[in-house]
């Protein structure tokens, strides 16, 4: 991942450096093309004059390397003919780059092998010369451009980078106004538009649910409160067997609907971020102090219990959805475990680790977190629906894995 | 004993008086803040019941006088919402327990009863039916005089059926009671069923009387 602005001046640079590359190497075989051209101009001039002079004076010019004019008797008149070839330099004791000429032309009725040379050496520098300039006047062309679309750039995205901010910054839980710049900038403005009108919606959203959670568990349970209480004193008096029973069975089912009723506000609650992740929890002793609470229930199923700490498991989030975490797997560990069983609990750095023996289910991963899914018949299956729900609003995974004993994996995302 | 019932609910406030007035408390009800703050000014409370969902205002704005006018009081706060937050704070602005509504009356009575011992009102630390004579300062039984060794969970089971004689108490009410709302209740039956059986036993061959009645398989009763 990277910036916006990085990511529009990395693909301006590479660009750039392509076409600056390119421009210099078209540049350069450009000019030596014309210097060629040149040369062999002046060449064909020379011929011309040289060809004037032996008519005229009969005199046969030589200047070794450049003018060497020979007289032949071949009849056979041949093309002209240009070649690159190197010379011994005398002085230097160097091999030399020289465009040669040769032809054989008639003058006065004899055949003449005229060959002209021409040093190629000072070329080669002009036409690196003329490359190198034209690669600095264009580099500095594009570093200048270049430099000034940054500039630019930075200057149009500040006004999106603050706004950006204030977004990263809205908390719905915080009854606080969403603030944004205004841009000169079209596409700007209609993106500040839109998320104004999401943050709207979502603040609405959010506490009407909130409301509605709040509402919910009040209304709900005062009156079922009224009907337990109720059923509760009808218990008292003297009742046949069948409405003994009757009532018996209507009262767990009152509490068992005021639990579900509680347990899915809960999930409400947490799916809709209304706890505060504020407090730094170690699990290592929010196990231990659950293991205290949790030993009578572990002492009258006779369970094995191993705790095993490697190092602490901290974690930033909201001390009751910890607790109630840390509570259901637990309870979950115990309620579905064996007589004389084992729970074993694992606290690694990143890893919390809770396995338990018990009986078979049929649940896999995959089910095993899903709303009433449950191994039996009695009890809800909302406890562990709402460790997941924690889990994944706190950045965590949990895993199920089934072998010898039933083990839950938490560790983070990342 | 006297207590204040706070509820706004004005069917259940009338449920729990009259239960409680059947288990010889005095009662005293208020259905808001407004009229609980009045009577809280007149008349002293061994207990308040307090509910934190009022029409004109929390609950927990009224522990902090509770706590600052009526030291003595043992406070219990009833709520509707199982929340922490209020639980936590309810606790630490000094209230005795929380108990959180659907409750039983059972349960009720039994939190009362136990803030009123901590709280020392009772006068007397020893509760008494016929024989058997149960201390809960020094957790011990005894039947006709003598001490009988109780497990921490059989001294629970007892007290429980103790403070609240002569009423059906089901299963689920007692398991819930013993272990707390976590567990699978169905699950611990057998459970109480050991306990039940031992506690028989250890009275029975101390010379005293099975008081336990067995209701339809369903609930028990202690009593004559």
């Amino acid at each position: 991942m990277m910036k916006f602005l990085t990511k529009i001046n990395r693909n301006y640079f590479i660009l750039l450096t392509l076409i600056l590359l390119l421009s210099s190497f078209g540049g350069y075989f450009i000019v030596q093309a014309i210097i060629v051209n040149e040369t062999k101009e002046s060449l064909l001039k020379k011929e011309v004059l040289i060809i004037n002079q032996i008519r005229e004076t009969g005199e046969i010019p030589t200047i070794y390397p450049i003018v060497e004019v020979k007289k032949i008797h071949r009849k056979t008149i041949e093309k002209p003919l240009f070649k690159k070839i190197h010379i011994k330099d005398e002085l230097e004791d160097e091999l030399e780059p020289f465009l040669e000429y040769s032809n054989k032309v008639k003058i006065n009725d004899s055949y003449y092998l005229i060959k002209l040379r021409q040093s190629t050496f000072e070329n080669k520098d002009l036409i690196i010369v003329l490359a190198l300039t034209l690669f600095v006047l264009l580099s500095s062309a594009f570093g200048i451009s270049f430099f000034i679309s940054k500039k630019m750039n930075k200057t149009i995205w500040s006004d999106f980078e603050h706004n950006l901010q204030e977004i990263e910054n809205f908390n719905l839980k915080e009854n606080k106004n969403i603030y944004l710049l205004k841009s000169d900038i079209e596409e700007f403005n209609r993106l500040n538009k839109v998320i104004k009108n999401l943050t709207k919606k979502l603040k609405t959203d959010y506490l009407s649910l909130k409301e509605f959670t709040e509402n919910a568990s009040h209304e709900i349970q005062t009156p079922l409160s009224i009907v337990l209480l109720n059923l509760e004193e009808v218990l008292q008096q003297d009742l046949t067997k069948e409405i003994f029973k009757k009532i018996v069975s209507s009262i767990n089912a009152i509490k068992r609907l005021s639990t579900l009723n509680q347990s899915l506000i809960l999930l409400t609650k947490i799916e809709n971020r209304q706890f505060i992740a504020d407090k730094t929890i170690s699990f290592n002793d929010l196990v231990k102090r659950k293991l205290q609470e949790f030993a009578s229930l572990v002492e009258t199923k006779k369970l094995n219990v191993e705790f095993h700490i490697e190092q602490d498991f901290v974690l930033k989030m909201n001390d009751q959805l910890a607790e109630l975490l840390v509570n259901n797997l637990l309870s979950n560990a115990i309620n579905h475990n064996i007589k004389g069983g084992k729970i074993q609990i694992s606290i690694k750095k990143k890893t919390i680790k809770i396995c338990n023996t018990g009986k078979t289910n049929s649940l896999t991963d995959e089910t095993i977190f899903n709303r009433f899914a449950s191994g039996n018949l009695k009890s809800y299956g909302l406890g562990l629906a709402i460790v997941k729900n924690i889990c994944e609003t706190h950045d965590l995974e949990i895993h199920y894995l089934k072998n010898e004993f039933h083990c839950f994996t938490i560790n983070p995302k990342f | 004993m006297k207590i204040l019932i706070i509820e706004d609910e004005i069917e259940l406030l009338l449920t729990i008086s009259n239960y409680l007035i059947k288990e010889n408390y005095i009662c005293e009800l208020a259905e808001n803040l407004r009229k609980a703050d009045e009577k809280l000014s007149i008349y002293e409370y061994d207990v308040i019941l307090l509910d934190i969902n009022l029409p004109d205002g929390n609950g927990l704005e009224l522990l902090k006088t509770i706590k600052k006018h009526q030291i003595k009081s043992g406070v219990i706060i009833i709520s509707a919402k199982n929340s922490l937050d209020d639980k936590i704070n309810g606790l630490d602005l000094g209230a005795d327990d929380y108990i959180t509504k659907p409750f039983q009356l059972s349960e009720l009575n039994s939190r009362i009863k136990a803030v009123l011992r901590r709280r020392q009102f009772d006068g007397t630390n020893i509760l008494k039916f016929n024989e058997i004579s149960l201390n809960t300062d020094s957790k011990s039984i005894t039947v006709k005089g003598k001490e009988i060794t109780f497990t921490k969970k059989e001294y629970e089971l007892l007290l429980f059926f103790l403070i609240n004689k002569n009423r059906v108490l089901t299963k689920e009410a007692i398991a819930e009671h013993l272990w707390g709302d976590n567990i699978d209740l169905a699950d611990n039956f057998d459970f109480i069923y050991t306990h039940l059986n031992n506690i028989r036993k250890k009275i029975k061959k101390a010379g005293g009387t099975d008081y336990i009645k067995t209701i339809y398989g369903m609930g028990y009763k202690f009593t004559e």
